[in-house]
This record gives structure tokens, sequence and C-alpha cells, in this order.
């Protein structure tokens, strides 16, 4: 079941890779937060307590409900532009995605003869890592960094799955308040940049070097 | 803690909390009354930390112990006493100028207080360098002390000189602290002990202790200004204000020797080489410390270079005791090290007051150019006075201190000779007719600043020429300082004695300091005063009774004179600064014409520091070039820092994992 998940995440991944709609980011986000909360609610099914049902629960709520739908508001509020003009061409760009992945399921699988991790998960985990920097690097608007962090994120928990059976819950709890805060500052800074610059990619900051 | 029971120790203290309550004073509104309150509360700690060094075993006639405290954080030995006496005896008189001093700078509405606080705080961390025995806290305190000197130096910070220099001496305070760190962690790991005391190395084994040796000499000795690293000498000291600069020149520098002389109390007894190169590395820093002196027309930068001058002559003190110390010869090695020590209290005495001196000139005249003075004798008698003693004391004359110490070296040098025959009397003959030559170049340079300052007539107009009491009490004080150990050295032998028998020496105890016969010098001297004192009452009394003449000079043949016509600075240094033009990148600029009528000529002279000029400033250019060849990594676009970021990562991943 986790191993479905996983690859389900994976899928995702390359949805977001191919996609030009910024909506489609916030879909994808959705998705994931949806496949997150359900991977954790499985160790549950078979031994129900109320307080493994906690983190799920927060989880769903903030990844699926709170985060999504504030960076929709800011898209409406600050009324971004709903297409990207990606600088890298999708033929090239998918090519590496795939690429990187192989990569990453090949050194997982060499990795788990040393030690105890389950391969697909924990790759899956790593490649959105991975595909996360790739988006913030390859894609200029402010926003689609936003989500390429999320989508970082994202894969840090999946990967702290994968090693990890349990992390203890305030840790997890610690990071989703965190990529919660850092959501929120985003924001407020787009908000601001708004007021000094006449568009939301990240080529116009660098008028603020010094 | 019963240690605290013993009154010097308690008192010792009650000293330091009285500095420190300095700070609270400055809470004050008023500025002035702040720095006047706060200057008299830690002249208090300073007098009381004076006695507590006074009775210490210092200056009695038992052993001194090298006790420790504060779970062996704290060690009092000789060398720590020594150089906290130091501290404390010059510190007071440059507090008591700052007061006239420092008032001047809220007359052009300046906030002077976090200057004050700093000076406090550089007080207070230099006293505890000296007297730290644990390497964590002696490093914290030699960074704290490095960086309030830099803090308050920056007082003018919106000049760009102030900022170059106060840059120069934050560099060079850096790459010593590193080479400090270097240092001290190679001696950890040699002994596994993190406390002085029980740093014990013998140089007989490996490299590690040379490398230790030679790391100690860069990193100290660049903190005291030994040529080649003392570049930024002269430039961070003249831009500091003139209580700091005098402190900075003073005390800080030989925070570099007594470093110098901690690290040879670790590997003592040290081989032959270390101290044939601290001879050289001396006497190069001694001719041609005085040298670039004679070549500047900045008086503080003047004096900054002649600190330079005479850390070299310590150097030389210091090595010949190294010598003493690998021939096993007590006698070489008290003597070395005994001149190398007084020289060090010698010249922070009048080091201080010179610099002391010329911050009431610049106070008064607002530049520190020489060739824009003259005739300040007929302005401030007692000032010229002042720094005529200081001259003389500096330049090594009899009856002052100078050559009191330089005396001690001069017998070190003929000692080597004599204990050690074979090729030594020839080698040391060289030394003796370079410190000689040293001793005239300082006569010369000085008679250059004395005469141009305050004889002849005013080049530059000078409005009003004020001194304030303050002047006169520090000024006074360190004269009289120059004086006493000038005409009665016993006392102060017999400290430095006792400082080197307490654990320098490898060997017995030597008495050879002592035995120079000082009461004669004490009978000539007091009989060349009393008959100086008597000469001058025979000339006042003549002048009253055939009154007293006084014309013009001769203008050799020329009429109506003006001050411009005067020997001027640059004239008087030209025959001796052209000798080595080429390292005191001396350029001149003479403009003759051959017309027969008189028309406009001019001469000017400028010198560079070699080493600043020559070998850091091309370094630091090239060092630039290289960083503006890898420019095109600096991106303005934070996505490019990320992809550099990632192919690190990656590069890291693949290493570790083709590792594993």
């Amino acid at each position: 079941m986790e191993n479905v998940l996983s690859i389900l995440f994976c899928l995702s991944l390359f949805y977001v890779v191919v996609t030009s709609r910024v909506k489609a980011y916030v879909t994808v986000l959705r998705f994931q937060g949806i496949i997150l909360s359900v991977l954790l609610v499985i160790p549950f099914i078979y031994n129900f307590s109320i307080f493994g049902i906690i983190l799920p629960a927060t989880l769903l709520l903030v990844k699926v409900f709170l985060i999504p739908g504030y960076i929709n508001k800011v898209i409406l509020d600050l009324d971004i532009k709903r297409r990207i003009e990606p600088p890298i061409q999708q033929m090239i760009f998918l090519p590496l995605v795939i690429a990187t992945m192989i990569i990453v399921f090949l050194a997982s699988s060499i990795l788990s003869k040393i030690t105890e991790l389950d391969v697909i998960p924990f790759a899956s985990g790593f490649s959105a890592i991975i595909i996360g920097i790739y988006l913030i690097i390859f894609r200029r608007k402010l926003i689609i960094h936003v989500c390429g962090f999320l989508i970082l994120e994202n894969g840090i928990f999946l990967f702290g799955t994968a090693v990890a059976s349990e992390l203890p819950m305030m840790i997890e709890l610690g990071t989703l308040l965190d990529i919660f805060v850092v959501v929120f500052l985003m924001g407020i800074a787009l908000n601001r940049i708004r007021g000094t610059f006449a568009g939301f990619e990240a080529t116009h900051l660098g008028r603020l070097k010094d | 803690m019963n240690d605290l029971a013993d009154p010097g120790y308690s008192l010792f203290i009650v000293a330091f909390a009285i500095q420190l309550l300095a700070i609270v004073f400055l809470s004050i509104r008023n500025e002035r009354t702040a720095l006047f309150s706060s200057s008299i509360v830690l002249v208090i700690g300073l007098i009381l930390g004076l006695i507590s060094t006074f009775s210490s075993a210092l200056f009695s006639s038992v052993e001194i112990p090298g006790r420790t405290f504060f779970s062996n954080w704290i060690r009092l030995d000789g060398l720590s006493i020594y150089f906290i006496f130091i501290i404390q005896l010059v510190a007071i008189p440059t507090t008591v100028s700052g007061i006239s001093y420092l008032n001047h700078y809220i007359d052009q509405k300046r906030s002077v207080k976090s200057f004050f606080i700093f000076y406090i705080i550089l007080l207070i961390s230099t006293q505890f360098v000296v007297i730290a025995n644990q390497t964590i806290f002696f490093l914290v305190s030699w960074e704290v002390m490095s960086m309030s000197a830099y803090l308050a130096m920056i007082l003018e910070r919106e000049k760009e000189e102030v900022q170059r220099g106060s840059f120069y001496y934050f560099a060079a305070s850096h790459v010593l602290i590193f080479i400090l760190y270097i240092m001290f962690f190679l001696l950890h790991h040699q002994t596994g002990s993190w406390y002085f005391s029980d740093y014990h190395l013998s140089f007989s084994s490996g490299i590690v202790v040379p490398l230790i040796f030679i790391l100690s000499l860069i990193g100290f000795g660049i903190k005291a200004g030994f040529i080649p690293f003392h570049f930024w000498l002269p430039q961070a000291h003249p831009i500091a204000p003139t209580v700091l600069s005098a402190f900075l020149s003073g005390v800080i520098i030989k925070m570099g020797i007594y470093g110098i002389f901690r690290t040879f109390l670790f590997l003592k007894p040290v081989p032959e080489w270390c101290g044939w190169l601290l001879l050289i590395v001396g006497m190069i820093s001694a001719i041609f410390g005085v040298w670039y002196a004679l070549a500047q027309h900045d008086i503080k930068r003047l004096l900054a270079y002649h600190s330079v001058e005479n850390i070299g002559i310590i150097g030389i003190g210091i090595g010949i005791g190294f010598i003493g110390s690998a021939n096993n010869l007590s006698s070489v090695q008290v003597l070395g090290f005994g001149g190398a020590l007084l020289h060090t209290l010698n010249h922070a005495i009048f080091k201080s007051l010179l610099f002391i001196g010329s911050g009431v000139i610049y106070r008064n005249l607002g530049i520190r150019n020489i060739e824009l003075m003259g005739g300040l004798i007929h302005r401030a008698k007692y000032i010229a006075l002042f720094f005529l003693a200081g001259s003389v004391a500096i330049s090594g004359i009899p009856p002052f201190n100078g050559f009191i110490s330089e005396f001690i070296v001069y017998t070190g040098f003929f000692k080597t000779a004599n204990e050690l025959k074979n090729y030594y009397p020839i080698l040391m003959l060289m030394f003796v007719v370079g410190l000689a030559f040293v001793g005239g170049l300082a006569v010369g340079c000085f008679t250059k600043v004395n005469s141009v300052i305050f004889l002849g007539s005013e080049r530059r107009e000078v409005k009003r020429f004020h001194s304030s009491i303050y002047d006169y009490v520090s000024l006074g004080f360190l004269s009289l300082l120059c004086i006493l150990i000038g005409f009665y050295p016993q006392p102060f032998v017999g400290v430095v004695n006792k400082v080197i028998s307490s654990g320098f020496l490898n060997g017995n105890s030597s008495s050879a300091l002592i035995n120079i016969d000082w009461h004669y010098f004490t009978l000539i001297f007091s009989s060349l005063a009393i008959g100086i004192i008597l000469l001058y009452l025979l000339k006042l009394k003549l002048e009253k009774k055939y009154g007293r003449r006084t014309s013009a000079a001769w203008g050799c043949g020329y009429e109506n004179l003006t001050p411009r016509m005067q020997y001027s600075a640059s004239s008087f240094a030209d025959e001796l600064n052209t000798i080595p033009k080429t390292i005191l990148v001396y350029q001149k600029e003479v403009e003759i014409s051959d017309s027969p009528y008189p028309v406009s000529s001019g001469f000017e002279s400028h010198s560079k520091d070699f080493v600043d000029y020559k070998i850091v400033l091309p370094l630091f250019n090239f060092l630039r070039s290289l960083a503006a060849r890898i420019g095109f990594l600096s991106q303005t676009d934070i996505r490019y820092y990320i992809a550099f970021i990632l192919i690190i990562i990656s590069i890291y991943g693949l290493i570790a994992f083709l590792w594993v």
C-alpha cells in the first residue's frame, strides 16, 4: 500500500514538471497532501488510537486546505498571471527529471543493501526533494518557487517516513508549523514586492543586490 | 577560595571591580561630568591595582611563588605581575591626560562615551591577558583587547584615513588571532592540557615544537610590530585618538613581547638559532624603524615608527637571552632578558609621554604635520620641556631611563662575546655597532622633531595654545619616572632580575645584572645634574648683572626673513634618507630654477612603507584580481545560488556514495 501511494506521489511530480498552469501546482500540492495524510493513517487502521489520528488530521488541514487555499488567495489577490513561460524547454526538463529519478532509484536500491530502508518511499521522497530544487532553479515566478519549496518539504516528509518508521510527533508538528509560517511570510513578502517591482519574477530581485 | 583571605590579592580583585565600576559612571547625562567622574574612578581602580602589585612579592625580598586562583584560570607569576605593573603604571597618566584630551572632542559636539567604554574594556582585558593561565580565557581576553581597541579607534569614523588605518589594524588582528589559535591548539595537542602552567615542551624532538616557536614569533610579532609585520602599526596608531594611541604604542604592542616571553617559558631552553633569528629580526626592526621615522612628517606616524625601533631593541635583548639559554649561560640570559624587560617598561613610559605630548599639540593646532609647526616653546614652555625629556630618553641618552636598558643590552653583547669565545666577539661587535647606529639615528630624528616643532618661529599662526593641569600631571609623572629610572635604576633592575630568576633560567641564578655598579651611575648623573643646575644658576646671576641681549637670528645675508625661510624637517633628514632610498621608497620633488632672480622654488620629500607598498598592497591587489576572476559566480539571481548548492551537494553525495 505504501509503495502504491509513493508511486502515485512520483507521478504527481511528473505532472508538475510538464504543466504550465499555476493552478495545477496548487492542485498537485493538495493531491500530495492527501497522499501523505493517508500514508500516516495506514499504521493506525488496525490499532486505532485518538492520539495517532491527530497528526494526519493536522497534516490534512494544513497541507490540503490551509496552504493551497492561501496560495490560491495570494494568486487571486495579487492578480498573478495564470500561465508560466518556462525558460527551459519541457522536452529538456522532462528527460532531466526522468534521468534524476532513475539515478535516485538506482542509488536507493544499492543503499538498501547496506542499511534497512523502504526503497520506493525513500526514492520517491528523495526525487521530490531534488525536483523541488529544480523547480526553484528553472522557474522564474516567485509563486512557483514557493510551490517548489513545498514539494521539497513533502519530499522530506516522505523521506522521513521511509527512514525512520515513526518520527516523534512533536517533530512532525514542528515541521508543519514551520512550513505554515514560511508560506505566510511569503505571502507578506509578495505583497511587499508588488509595491516595489512590476512583476513577480526572481530576475527582478537582482536589483536588490548591493 | 582561601586565597582571597590574603589582603594583597583581595585588593587586586577590588581594583578590578572598581575599574569596571567606572563604566557605570558614564551613564551620567552630562558628557563632561560623566567623563570626569568615570576617569577618576578608573584612576582610583588603577592606583589600587598598583598598590596591590607593589605589595606583591615582586617588590619584596621573597621568591615569587607563582600562585594560581579560580581553579587554575588565573596565575600570578613574576612575568604576569611585571606586565600588569607596566599596564597599570602607564594607564594612569594616559587616563588622566584623557580628561583634557577628550574634552576637546566634546567641544566639537562629539560623544566620547562609547570611546570611553571601550577604553575601559581595553584596560581590563589587557590586564586579563597577562594574568590568564587558561588558553581559551587567554585567547578570549586577547580578542576582546584587540576588538575593543578597534572599536575605540574609530571615534572619528567619518574620516577616510581613520577608516583606512583602522582596517589595517582590524585585518592584522584577525590574521594574528588565527595564527595564535593554531599555535595554542598545537600546544594543547602536544601536552593535552589547556593550562599554561602545564605547557613544558623541549625542542629535542620533532618539527612541531619549532613550528610552535615560529608561529608564536609571527603571531605575537604582528602585535609587537617587528619588521616585516609592522605595516599596520604606522597606519593604525596615528589615526587613533591620542589617549588610545599612547596606550596602544605604550602597552598593547608590549603584549606581543609578553607573548614571546610566555612562549619561551613553555619551550625553554631554546636552541641557538631562535636567538639569532630574534637578533636579526630585532636589528632590522631597530635600524629601519628609526630610518622610516626619520622620513616621516606626521608626528604620530613618526612616533609609531619609533615604536618599531624600540620593539627591535627589545627583540635584540630577547635574542641575547635566547643565546644564553641555548648555551646554558645564566649571566648572558640575565643581561639579555633584563635589558629587554627593562626596555619594555622604559619604552612604555617614554612612548606614552611622547604620544600624550603630541596629543596636546594636535589638540591645539589641529594638525599632525610637523612641517607646519614651529616656535611652540614660546607658547608652552613646560610641554616642550616634558617632550624634550621623552625625546632624550627614547634616544638612549644618559641620564634618562632609555640609556639604562640599552646599556644592559650592550653589556649583554659584551658578556656573550666574553663567555662564548670563538667567532662570537666579531659577530657581537657587529651588533654593537648596529645598535649604536640606531641610537645615532634616533638622536638625529628627535633633534629634527624637537627643533622643528618647538624652536624657530611659528610657520603657521597659532591662535591660542591651551594646556590644562591634567596634561601637566600626566606628562610630569611620566617625565619623573624617566628621570627616576635613569638616576636610580637599582630597584627596577632588582625587580627585573627577580622576574628572570623566577622561571626563566635553566641553571643557577646569576647576579650579573645586579652586580653592575649601578651606584656609580647615580653618582655620575647626580654630579652632572648638580653641575648643570649650578651653571644655570650662574647664568641667571650673570643675566641679572649684565642683562639679557636679544636679537633676531642671523639671516645668512637675506633680509626680510619670514617664518617660511626656516630649515625644514624634510631638508634636515634628506641626507640620511637618501642612503636607503629603495627601502624607504623615498621620493623627492626638487624645484630649483637657474635664474639669477629669486623665483619660487620648492622641495618636498615623501616616503612610503616598503612592506606595505611593495608586498602587502600588491598581494591584496592580486587577491582582488583573483576574486574578480570568479566574479561570475556572484549572480544577482538567487536561483543560481540554489543551482550551485545542488551541484555541490551532488558532488559530495557522489563522493560519499563511492566511499560506501
